[in-house]
């Protein structure tokens, strides 16, 4: 194929990617801006828990799960966990074992004191965050939705890798970071895109693969769950439902036993969809920065309250738990998350102004690309590729 | 200075030097602050800032007196 041809190729490419993709990537960027924040804004919006002495005593999280059972008669308690910040747990709660979790809400302690911090209302009313957070997901359609959002996010990353191999010649006479002011509106926007474009190069590649890899995350859960799960529940298979549960703090203690160098961080109940319909799931983490993104899930049998299996989390999921501090900028305290935003909103110039570009001149555009065409060719060099 | 349209093509390190240095600084940026905290951290922020940076200086700046 000739140059002129991989040219006009890639510059299609371009164009097409962008276009199909462009709408859905300024709403996530749009709602992405306030789930950057969501930390803060959550702690905006709740009272500090009360100042006591740093080494009071922790409640028994059964204590918890017990009152919480009693606040909701008749509902199923799903999952239990601590917050890594502050001495805090959560209890969350269905209707039953297998309800839809969207009917799910929670209750937050505080564990030295036991009294509620924060509970969300069952029934799933939404919230400004509950709503940006579904714009940003799913679009309200559940798992098609985290898959079309994932469709767009790889569009966005196609675009982004033509859109560097269209720099080069429309760069070829151009010092790095000309921004040509005085000819045109259009010759103005078409040199920021191509500047703020190849500058945040990277972050938005990597915005865009982790984000694709965290729409999979329900279809790379199901797979964990339906091969390594399954064949570690074998034993279980023709084993009626547990009739009585031990205790879940005592679950949380076996497992933080057994792996010392991680710490507890939740606990998913028995479960046929999430976890095992046999077993607390205990899930840890590390406790340096790198591994405190990485998991390790511990089965304990609900009724003995024995160790069942302790498993290893497959590639496939490991690429999942990276992709999430990458894709939320919430690693590195505020300052990144200061930086994540600041490139987002630079993000949306680059969309925006690419979608300006479109639809002001697609004539030019297509002339101008047609000259670049030929002279990557080696036909006669163009007098003016600029105008 | 305003930077615009030279007579003479660039070379491959004119086109392409400066977004390889600003690939590898957002690369470092993202990976260190994933891997410490405290230097890492510092590190990371001033790694990911130059982008933003660059981005603010050529867009931001006034070329009329060409």
């Amino acid at each position: 194929m000739s140059t002129a041809k991989t040219i006009r190729n890639w510059y299609l490419v371009h164009k097409w990617t962008s276009l199909i993709c462009t709408i859905f990537l300024l709403l996530l960027c749009i709602t992405g801006l306030p789930l950057i924040f969501g930390e803060e804004i959550d702690e905006w919006q709740h009272p500090p828990l009360a100042e006591l002495p740093a080494d009071t005593p922790h409640l028994s999280l059964d204590r918890l799960v017990e009152e919480s059972r009693r606040r909701f008669p008749g509902e199923y308690v799903r999952f239990a966990g601590f917050d890594e910040h502050e001495p805090t747990a959560y209890v969350t709660l269905g209707p039953s074992i297998d309800a839809d979790p969207e009917l799910n809400h929670f209750l937050k302690y505080d564990l030295r004191t036991g009294e509620v911090v924060e509970q969300t209302p069952p029934g799933d009313p939404l919230t400004f965050m509950g709503l940006m957070f579904r714009l940003h997901v799913d679009l309200f359609a559940g798992l098609p939705g985290e898959l079309f959002m994932g469709f767009m996010g790889l569009l966005f990353v196609i675009a982004i890798v033509s859109g560097v191999v269209v720099y080069g010649p429309f760069m070829r006479k151009l010092e790095f970071g000309t921004v040509r002011r005085e000819r045109s509106a259009r010759l103005k926007w078409l040199d920021l895109h191509n500047l703020l474009g190849i500058v945040t190069l990277v972050w938005a590649l990597v915005i865009g693969i982790t984000g694709v890899i965290n729409d999979l995350s329900t279809p790379l859960f199901g797979l964990w769950r339906m091969t390594e799960v399954e064949s570690l529940l074998t034993p279980y298979r023709d084993k009626p439902a547990p009739q009585h549960f031990s205790s879940v703090q005592a679950a949380v203690d076996k497992a933080g036993a057994a792996l010392p160098e991680m710490e507890v961080i939740s606990v998913t109940f028995p479960d046929k969809r999430f976890g095992s319909p046999h077993h607390y799931v205990v899930w840890t983490q590390g406790k340096t920065p790198l591994t405190s993104q990485l998991r390790t899930p511990v089965l304990i049998d609900v009724e003995s309250g024995d160790i069942t299996a302790i498993a290893q989390l497959p590639w496939y999921l490991r690429a999942l738990e990276l992709s999430r501090p990458l894709h939320f900028g919430d690693y590195a305290g505020l300052p990144l998350k200061l930086l994540w935003a600041l490139l987002d909103v630079i993000t949306m110039v680059v969309l925006g102004s690419g979608l300006y570009l479109w639809l002001k001149r697609r004539s030019t555009m297509e002339a101008r690309i047609e000259k670049l065409a030929r002279f990557e060719a080696g036909a006669t060099p163009p007098l003016e590729i600029a105008s | 200075m305003s930077g615009g349209k030279k007579s003479r093509e660039n070379t491959f390190w004119q086109l392409w030097g400066a977004p390889i240095v600003l690939a590898l600084l957002t690369t470092f940026g993202l990976t260190a602050a994933l891997l410490g905290t405290g230097a890492w951290h510092w590190s990371a922020w001033t790694a990911l800032l130059v982008p933003v940076a660059v981005c603010a200086h050529y867009s931001l700046r006034d070329t009329s007196r060409g």
